[in-house]
């Protein structure tokens, strides 16, 4: 399974890649949503660990166009916000899953399997 | 009780002139310069005004008050302000003659501190004759506070001298029934006394969120000791954060309200974190993956502070990517007051410290400055009882 990385910290990326490699391919790596989206139509991967607060566009609104134009993406957040309203936002725009930092691995792991097994 | 922020304003303004009155006093008697770094009103819990007095020796006095303004009031001299006012005005006397002219001149500076209070509320305020104090933390405070519960209102000002030989502090804490008839709301727009202390436990509860945060990264354990709300003149800012160097991060929120967040860690706690987070060699200065460490901390912290504000509120804030700052707290904080100056004259000024007990290393400070506009409409929104609503579980919205 591929899996597509998009936090704008370096840190967190280099944290999650740490994570997930062990057992899926890492699909690439954004810094921010619009890379997020470019990364997705190039890689074309199954899934796609999704910051929100990201520079240039944040991870919702990258949601959003992902899944506008792949109904069948799979995008988990993976974010430090612990809003209701967000978490909202994020359904509304198509995320199935929801992973608030700091996280333990697993509980990523975890989440992932929920959201792939649908 | 309600209050009226445009009032606190005035009181603020008061406490700042009778702080400059006891200043021009002091500098009067022993013909050293001094000036009022800060004056602010906080509101806190009284086991936290013990912080004020940490890590050093005071002495001082107490007076009690009574009349048109009913509580207690603290003036303090450090162990340096103590022994130039002995030498100067009691010089090669003994100790007891020494101590007298502390005992005076604390009892010369706080009328001067009381009396433009006494003529704005055009009545009278009756003072105790002065008990002399000495000793540190919580000999110092005002006993009025020692076995209080409920979060009170301190009005402070620091006094400062140029050579640091001549520094004081000033502690009014009135009675909340005495408040209640000095703060008497004239405007529309009166804050309930209750959403304050609920606003002011919400941010407690943020900041103990933001403890857990970093201890869920580091393994460093850590607590929220001090958690207060000031209000200040928004220009007066950076002197209350002060001018030690720190390490931290700088976040602008929009939403319900907007404002910024500072995140500050002095060095040692600041290395302790990042090497916890990334350890590596480093050659003293902040490698790219190091502030980034600290970055996404910032990031994760802030969220633990403000999350609980748009929960309860049952709306949405949201922030910016962090800032990586390593400068004097004045310096971080001079650019955002700057902004924040353009609209407004006060500040609040939400001040949480996160330390730990276990090897005196680790001390963060978050400053939380909302738009005062914003905070008011906040505070007129908040239902009291949705205050513990602040923890939103992902997976019971998912």
């Amino acid at each position: 399974m591929k899996v597509l990385i998009a936090d704008d910290s370096e840190f967190m990326r280099s944290l999650l890649r740490e994570i997930l490699e062990e057992e899926y391919t890492i699909a690439g790596e954004a810094e921010n949503g619009v890379e997020a989206i470019e990364l997705y139509n190039e890689n074309d991967p199954d899934l796609v660990m999704m910051d929100i607060v990201m520079p240039i566009r944040d991870g919702i609104e990258a949601t959003g166009e992902i899944t506008d134009s792949d109904p069948g993406a799979k995008v988990i957040m993976c974010t430090s916000v612990g809003q209701e309203q967000k978490m909202k936002n994020a359904i509304q725009a198509g995320a199935e899953g929801y992973i608030t930092k700091p996280f333990q691995k697993p509980s990523v792991l975890e989440e992932i399997e929920n959201v792939v097994a649908g | 009780m309600q209050i009226d922020i445009d009032s606190l304003e005035t009181y603020n303004r008061l406490a700042r002139e009778g702080a400059s009155s006891a200043a021009e006093s002091l500098s009067g008697l022993t013909g050293i310069e001094t000036h009022v770094e800060v004056t602010n009103i906080s509101l806190m819990a009284p086991a936290d005004l013990k912080y004020e007095y940490l890590g050093g020796e005071f002495s001082g006095v107490r007076i009690e008050l009574d009349g048109a303004l009913d509580g207690e009031t603290v003036l303090t001299f450090d162990e340096a302000a103590r022994e130039t006012i002995a030498d100067v005005l009691a010089p090669g006397a003994d100790a007891g003659m020494r101590k007298s002219s502390i005992e005076e001149v604390g009892n010369i500076l706080t009328s001067g501190f009381i009396d433009g209070w006494a003529d704005h509320l055009d009545a009278v305020i009756d003072i105790s004759p002065p008990t002399y104090l000495e000793g540190s933390g919580t000999d110092v405070l005002p006993a009025e506070t020692a076995d209080a519960d409920e979060q009170v209102f301190v009005f402070r000002s620091r006094v400062e001298s140029a050579s640091g030989s001549l520094d004081f502090h000033i502690l009014l804490v009135p009675k909340r029934e005495s408040l209640v008839e000095a703060l008497e709301p004239t405007a529309d727009d009166a804050v309930p006394f209750e959403k304050l202390e609920v606003f002011n436990e919400m941010t407690k509860s943020g900041a103990e969120r933001a403890a857990d945060n970093v201890t869920t990264m580091t393994g460093l354990e850590t607590d929220v000791e001090v958690n207060r709300m000031r209000f200040v003149p928004v220009d007066k800012v950076p002197a209350a954060v002060g001018d030690q160097r720190y390490v931290g991060t700088v976040m602008e929120y929009t939403g319900k309200p907007s404002g910024y967040l500072v995140i500050l860690f002095d060095r040692p706690s600041a290395e302790a974190v990042v090497d916890a987070l990334v350890p590596m060699e480093t050659d003293g200065e902040w490698s790219e993956m190091e502030q980034s460490a600290m970055k996404e901390l910032g990031n994760i912290m802030t969220s633990g502070f403000i999350d609980g504000w748009a929960n309860v509120l049952e709306s949405s804030i949201d922030h910016s990517p962090p800032t990586f700052v390593s400068d004097m707290g004045s310096s971080i904080m001079s650019p955002i007051v700057g902004r924040m100056a353009r609209s407004q004259e006060h500040a609040f000024l939400l001040d949480s410290m996160i330390r730990t007990d276990t090897d005196g290393v680790f001390r963060c400070e978050l400053f939380a400055l909302p738009d005062e506009a914003e905070l008011r409409e906040v505070l007129d929104d908040l239902l009291v009882e949705r205050a513990d609503k602040t923890h939103v579980d992902p997976d019971e919205v998912f």
